[in-house]
């Protein structure tokens, strides 16, 4: 057998490679995808994908957690919990009568919120009459509500996968169903954006409380997150976790949500896909219909903070009785900058399988780490975020043992050219990764609208694949240097304390 | 000067999009026509079965030019016995980072993520497997790789030892998350701690295992016999067939795996409490034990389970109360054994009680109240409408068809499905809700911080605390020096110097009994703690303390026959044995125990350090050094193993301060540091020694 040497032969499989995805390039998806942006400037994209007799959807509103201020931290995340309490004929005995009470609701919250966070000459006495008319207002209330007739209705309809999520950059709302409920599906995904139905809205509020409960406070790494990403951003909402602050959740109301609502959710701040059993020449005209039905608005304003550079190297220690952990974060463009391939191609080499570096090095050679990454991204992409990494370090090591072989890999980065097959095998696993990705619905849903919101351009996808094609080992070396300099980085670790002694008697002995 | 015809166009427009919104009215929901579902052929997999009893179940996708294979194995982690828990885990891993004879598992790495082709191993309770995840055009290169891995792992010692420290590195963490916690003690007590399914591995179990376990697994379980290998993708199914048979054709038949492992022993009902200091939420679980998926009554199973989450855990606790993020669970059915009735929920620590509540009356109402029509009927729907997505896809089917293969189920026993939901009444669920759901069974587990619940936990009875303590790996023999079989010389002379500084033996023999009053600081999670100590120690072996907290009082007494404690409004319970054993251990190395019964312990001196003699106490395997001032026989300090959850490494404790009481000295002050920082401090009030003992300050009172 003939010998190739290593370059040639990363070149011909890369030319293999190239050669197999050519059915499933932007060219055929481009054949079966249509884009459209209705009058009310909501953007749609149809998908056909006639395998079974089911269909996916996402919708993605290009507003989350980022555009919330102090005071309604979290209030982003409680529309996923609204978007399952239904409208004014699903979800309701009377809808006429529940919107008076729930008016009064916020009459009575309004009076009891401005009395209770009186900094002076509260008068406690008033504040507990006002809370509990506040409560007998959501009693009454309570009285015309038909308990998650919304979810239940999607789900004898066969809905599967129904859920949502609230990030940093945007807000997504997703499931699936069978084909033949394409209208049904229509006419509840449409009504959800009509206008905003805020039923059961402050207990919601306390099921968020616990879910920051559960995430957040009582988890160790959940605290970890919040202080770290709370140190890394001074100005910029990054700096905050999506769940919000608790006083932020004891506080806000449904007339702060309505108001959110009216900014956020209008169609031009909107995208909708649809991938499946669907054709799109009966989906359109139905999508048309419903949700051409939501108002015209303008698109809220961009968000105007800049998280400004940061010059001083950030460290945040929690000392708790988990096991240790290891994080450190580098401030990065958006991912819509130029540059955006050359990071992609760094998380690739530092964390991608048990050839990346930080694997070799860390969990392989040293054994001082059960899994060591870096990844883009966090805690979102549409500002500049943070390359971060994260440890886990092995029993008996402590998260700052971590900082000293981390760097050593990162000044690799810095200062060696990646050799041109590694760079290749990322290349390739890069192109074979977007080929995985392509065989189901709800996938492709989503990626469709976040890239569409994101990027502007669903194609960006596969286009991005491309740019990663290009990246040079100089255009690593490039971002790497400007990257991971010390005054740019946030570090945030749990080390391990010892509490006390244990024995009740006496040590005295 | 605009033109009148785009004035006009616009106006046309304009009143266009207006009247949309009048023109299009939407229906009621009820309105909404749904035309019948386009009726699909289900694609079946090509079944082959091998003489030597291999079975390929091969199914077409030319979708995307990619294929994927797994190799499901009889034989897991429920055949392995309690000894080497985890075994299968590390073989799971070490299987594919260990390599072949011809590839190190490195070199493996290299090549197919060159590749960016996947092969992999796993590992779970019921099956080992072998997996594979490349490109069309890669497969004739990577199949032989499959292959060559699956029959001749190496099992290189260097991964079998990283695997190793992965998992200690695992269970070293596996108490962090309270609601991994939860989870992890609610299936023992469903199975049984004994019960192959809730078996944990454990740094002694995980320490016994060597490369020939993992070499003996591997030709206990990998034979044709006991193998289906299911394929999907981008080839031609005759084409693969004969591949296959080629790869596959000659390979002997071999042992056949075990039959499924029954459960066992599935623990008590009760209440059960895992105590954590640094949550505001609790983590509750209700469990029982289960049913299998053959059962006739799964189908009605199902559609309980459906309105037990949707119409009464989910919608009560959750949407009408507010009290919780995280609730639901249900009747489970395992394929091959019995499953577990689980039911959770998390809410935080000021509501746990009535959470628990909410969650008992629901149980409670599956038997008393009649399930409605309209609930047996929208939890019909919601299975049968959803059931398309059992098949929405062909590598779906694949794994369908893999696991109706393994666990021996009929072929159409996804197909049969939809009829039996049909068939589901109210008076069924009624019926399957009485015999599955049984509430005198449960055990109910809370992990939690129990001083901030609403309403004390032992108001539902009594409660039994679980110690979730790691149990810590004894030091190899190799990494401490052998403790002497025999006293030196040298050594019981050190402790006769030691006798007469405390006064004597004479004197140290005639102490029956010493009761001391002391303060102390405690380093906690929450800072600093200053309790006070009341401890009465009745020779040889008998123990009391009465500790006063910030929260209230607590009572220890360990003797010979018992050890029970009690705590601030938790009544009384026995002491966990680890921490009975701890106290034990501790107790064996105090001062004036070693000098009265000096015949139990062998005595050696190791050396000097810091001016002091080192005297070694060795008992039980376990050694204690005392620093002596060779002057005056002074104990300086103690040098001693740290106990308990937080233990890392030696505890020193430094005697400040002696005095004497009844002509016998006592320390008086000392200081403890762990790991370089100081975790305590102690300070003796008052000392009397041959105090009366009252004998009922050891018996357990009525509970």
């Amino acid at each position: 057998m003939r010998v190739r040497s290593r370059l040639a032969q990363a070149a011909g499989l890369l030319m293999l490679v190239a050669s197999t995805m050519q059915a499933q390039d932007l060219a055929s998806f481009e054949k079966k995808t249509t884009v459209r942006k209705l009058a009310n400037g909501l953007t749609v994209i149809i998908m056909e994908r006639p395998e079974a007799p089911v269909f996916s959807y996402a919708t993605v509103v290009n507003s989350g957690s980022s555009q919330e201020v102090a005071g309604i931290t979290g209030l982003a995340h409680m529309f996923e919990h609204m978007a399952f309490k239904g409208n004014d004929v699903i979800g309701t005995k009377d809808w006429k009568s529940e919107q008076a009470a729930m008016a009064k609701i916020e009459e009575a919250y309004a009076a009891y919120d401005r009395e209770r966070h009186r900094e002076v000459g509260r008068d406690d006495a008033n504040v507990a009459q006002l809370e509990k008319a506040w409560r007998d207002s959501i009693a009454a209330a309570d009285k015309f509500v038909v308990t998650d007739e919304f979810t239940k209705v999607a789900e004898r309809n066969g809905a599967v996968g129904l859920n949502a999520f609230t990030a940093h950059d945007i807000t997504a709302y997703f499931f699936s169903l069978p084909s033949n409920r394409l209208e049904l599906w229509a006419y509840l995904e449409s009504e959800r954006y009509r206008q905003p139905f805020l039923r059961e809205f402050y207990k919601e509020r306390d099921v968020v409380m616990e879910e920051r409960r559960m995430r957040v406070e009582s988890s160790p790494f959940g605290r970890l997150l919040e202080q770290f990403i709370s140190a890394a951003f001074i100005a910029h909402p990054y700096g905050l976790r999506g769940i919000g602050h608790m006083s932020d959740l004891q506080s806000f109301s449904a007339t702060d949500a309505k108001e959110f609502f009216k900014v956020h959710y209008v169609p031009s701040n909107m995208v909708i896909a649809l991938v499946g059993d669907v054709k799109t020449s009966e989906a359109m005209p139905l999508i048309e219909k419903y949700f051409g039905r939501l108002p015209k608005a303008p698109a809220p304003p961009a968000l105007r903070t800049v998280e400004p550079q940061q010059k001083s190297e950030r460290t945040v220690i929690l000392r708790e009785s988990a096991q240790p952990m290891y994080m450190e974060g580098y401030h990065r463009p958006a991912s819509t900058d130029p540059d955006d391939a050359i990071y992609s191609v760094m998380e690739m080499l530092m964390s991608s399988g048990r050839t990346s570096r930080l694997y070799k090095s860390l969990v392989r050679d040293k054994k001082i780490a059960v899994q060591a990454s870096g990844f883009n991204g966090f805690p979102g992409e549409k500002y500049p975020n943070l390359f971060t990494f994260l440890i886990v370090p092995t029993a008996g090591n402590t998260a700052t043992a971590m900082s000293e072989p981390l760097r050593a890999e990162i000044d690799r980065l810095k200062n060696e050219d990646v050799p041109a097959d590694e760079l290749a095998s990322v290349k390739t696993r890069v192109k074979a990764g977007l080929l995985r990705q392509l065989d189901s619905n709800a996938g492709l849903a989503l990626q469709l609208a976040q890239y569409q919101t994101l990027h502007g351009d669903w194609r960006e996808l596969f286009r991005e694949v491309d740019d990663i094609d290009k990246v040079t080992a100089a255009d690593v070396r490039r971002v790497a240097n400007a990257t991971f300099v010390d005054s740019n980085r946030t570090v945030g670790m749990i080390e391990r304390q010892a509490p006390a002694a244990q024995g009740a008697k006496g040590d005295s002995k | 000067m605009r033109s009148m015809i785009r004035i006009a166009g616009a106006a046309a427009l304009a009143v266009a999009s207006m009247a949309s919104p009048l023109l299009a009215q939407v229906k009621h929901p009820r309105e909404i026509k749904t035309p019948a579902l386009r009726q699909v052929r289900v694609p079946q997999p090509k079944r082959v079965q091998l003489d030597n009893g291999m079975v390929f179940l091969l199914m077409e996708d030319h979708e995307l030019p990619i294929i994927r294979g797994t190799a499901r194995i009889r034989g897991g982690g429920r055949d392995v016995g309690a000894a080497k828990a985890g075994l299968t885990g590390i073989l799971g891993s070490s299987w594919r980072t260990g390599g072949t004879e011809s590839r190190t598992g490195d070199q493996l790495d290299e090549f197919l993520e060159s590749r960016a082709a996947i092969v992999e191993t796993g590992a779970s309770d019921d099956s080992t497997s072998v997996s594979l995840n490349v490109l069309k055009a890669d497969f004739d290169t990577i199949f032989p790789i499959f292959l060559d891995l699956l029959r001749n792992p190496a099992f290189r010692q260097e991964k079998i030892d990283l695997a190793k420290t992965q998992a200690n590195t695992g269970i070293s963490r596996r108490n962090d998350e309270p609601g991994a916690i939860a989870t992890r003690e609610a299936i023992k007590l469903g199975f049984g701690p004994d019960s192959p399914y809730a078996r944990q591995p454990e740094y002694a179990t995980i320490a016994s295992i060597t490369r020939d376990d993992l070499l003996a697994l591997h030709k206990r379980f990998v034979h044709p016999n006991n193998i289906i290998l299911g394929m999907v993708g981008d080839f031609d199914a005759a084409q693969m067939e004969q591949k296959l048979r080629t790869a596959f054709g000659s390979w002997a038949r071999g042992p056949q795996a075990p039959p499924p492992v029954a459960t066992v022993n599935p623990s008590k009902a009760g209440i059960y409490y895992v105590g954590r200091e640094d949550v505001n939420q609790s983590s509750i679980q209700l469990v029982h034990g289960g049913t299998m998926r053959n059962n006739p009554d799964y189908p009605a199973i199902q559609v309980l389970n459906d309105i037990l989450n949707t119409d009464r855990l989910f919608a009560k606790i959750r949407t009408e109360q507010g009290l919780a993020y995280m609730v639901g669970g249900g009747v489970g059915s395992d394929w091959d054994h019995p499953g577990l009735f689980r039911v959770q929920v998390g809410t935080k620590s000021g509501t746990t009680m009535q959470a628990i509540e909410s969650v008992r009356t629901e149980l409670a109402a599956l038997h008393s109240a009649p399930f409605t029509a309209e609930e047996v009927l929208r939890a019909r729907e919601s299975i049968l409408n959803a059931h398309i997505f059992t098949m929405d896809s062909r590598a779906k089917v694949l794994t369908q068809m893999v696991n109706l293969e393994f666990y021996g189920y009929p072929a159409d026993w996804y197909q049969r499905y939809p009829s039996l939901i049909d068939k589901v009444t109210p008076a069924d669920v009624a019926r399957v809700a009485k015999q599955y759901v049984t509430p005198d069974k449960v055990a109910l587990l809370v992990v939690g911080k129990e001083k901030d619940f609403d309403k004390p936990l032992s108001g539902l009875g009594t409660v039994t605390p679980i110690d979730v303590t790691i149990p810590e790996l004894n030091a190899a023999p190799s990494a401490k020096p052998a403790a002497p079989a025999a006293n030196s010389a040298e050594g019981l002379a050190l402790l006769k110097k030691v006798q007469d500084f405390v006064g004597g033996k004479a004197k140290i023999d005639a102490v029956q009994s010493v009761r001391t009053v002391a303060s102390a600081t405690r380093k906690t999670p929450q800072g600093p703690m200053d309790v006070e100590i009341e401890s009465l120690t009745q020779y040889p072996e008998r123990y009391r303390a009465v500790v006063k907290m910030p929260m209230g009082e607590m009572t220890m007494v360990v003797t010979p026959d018992a050890s029970f404690m009690s705590l601030p409004g938790m009544g009384v319970r026995d002491l966990p044995a680890s921490q009975r054993d701890n106290f034990r251990a501790d107790a064996k190395s105090e001062i004036l125990t070693v000098l009265k019964y000096p015949e139990r312990y062998t005595f050696a001196v190791s050396g000097t350090e810091k001016n002091a003699r080192v005297l070694e106490i060795t008992a039980d395997a376990e050694t204690v050094r005392w620093h002596v001032d060779p002057a005056s026989g002074r104990v300086l300090r103690k040098i001693s193993r740290g106990r308990g959850p937080m233990a890392q490494g030696d505890q020193i404790t430094e005697y400040t301060e002696w005095k004497s009481f009844g002509g016998i000295q006592f320390p008086t002050a000392a200081s403890v540091t762990s790991n370089g920082e100081q975790v305590g401090s102690t300070q003796v009030k008052s000392v009397e020694v041959n105090a009366a003992v009252d004998n009922k300050q050891f018996e357990r009172p009525a509970a």
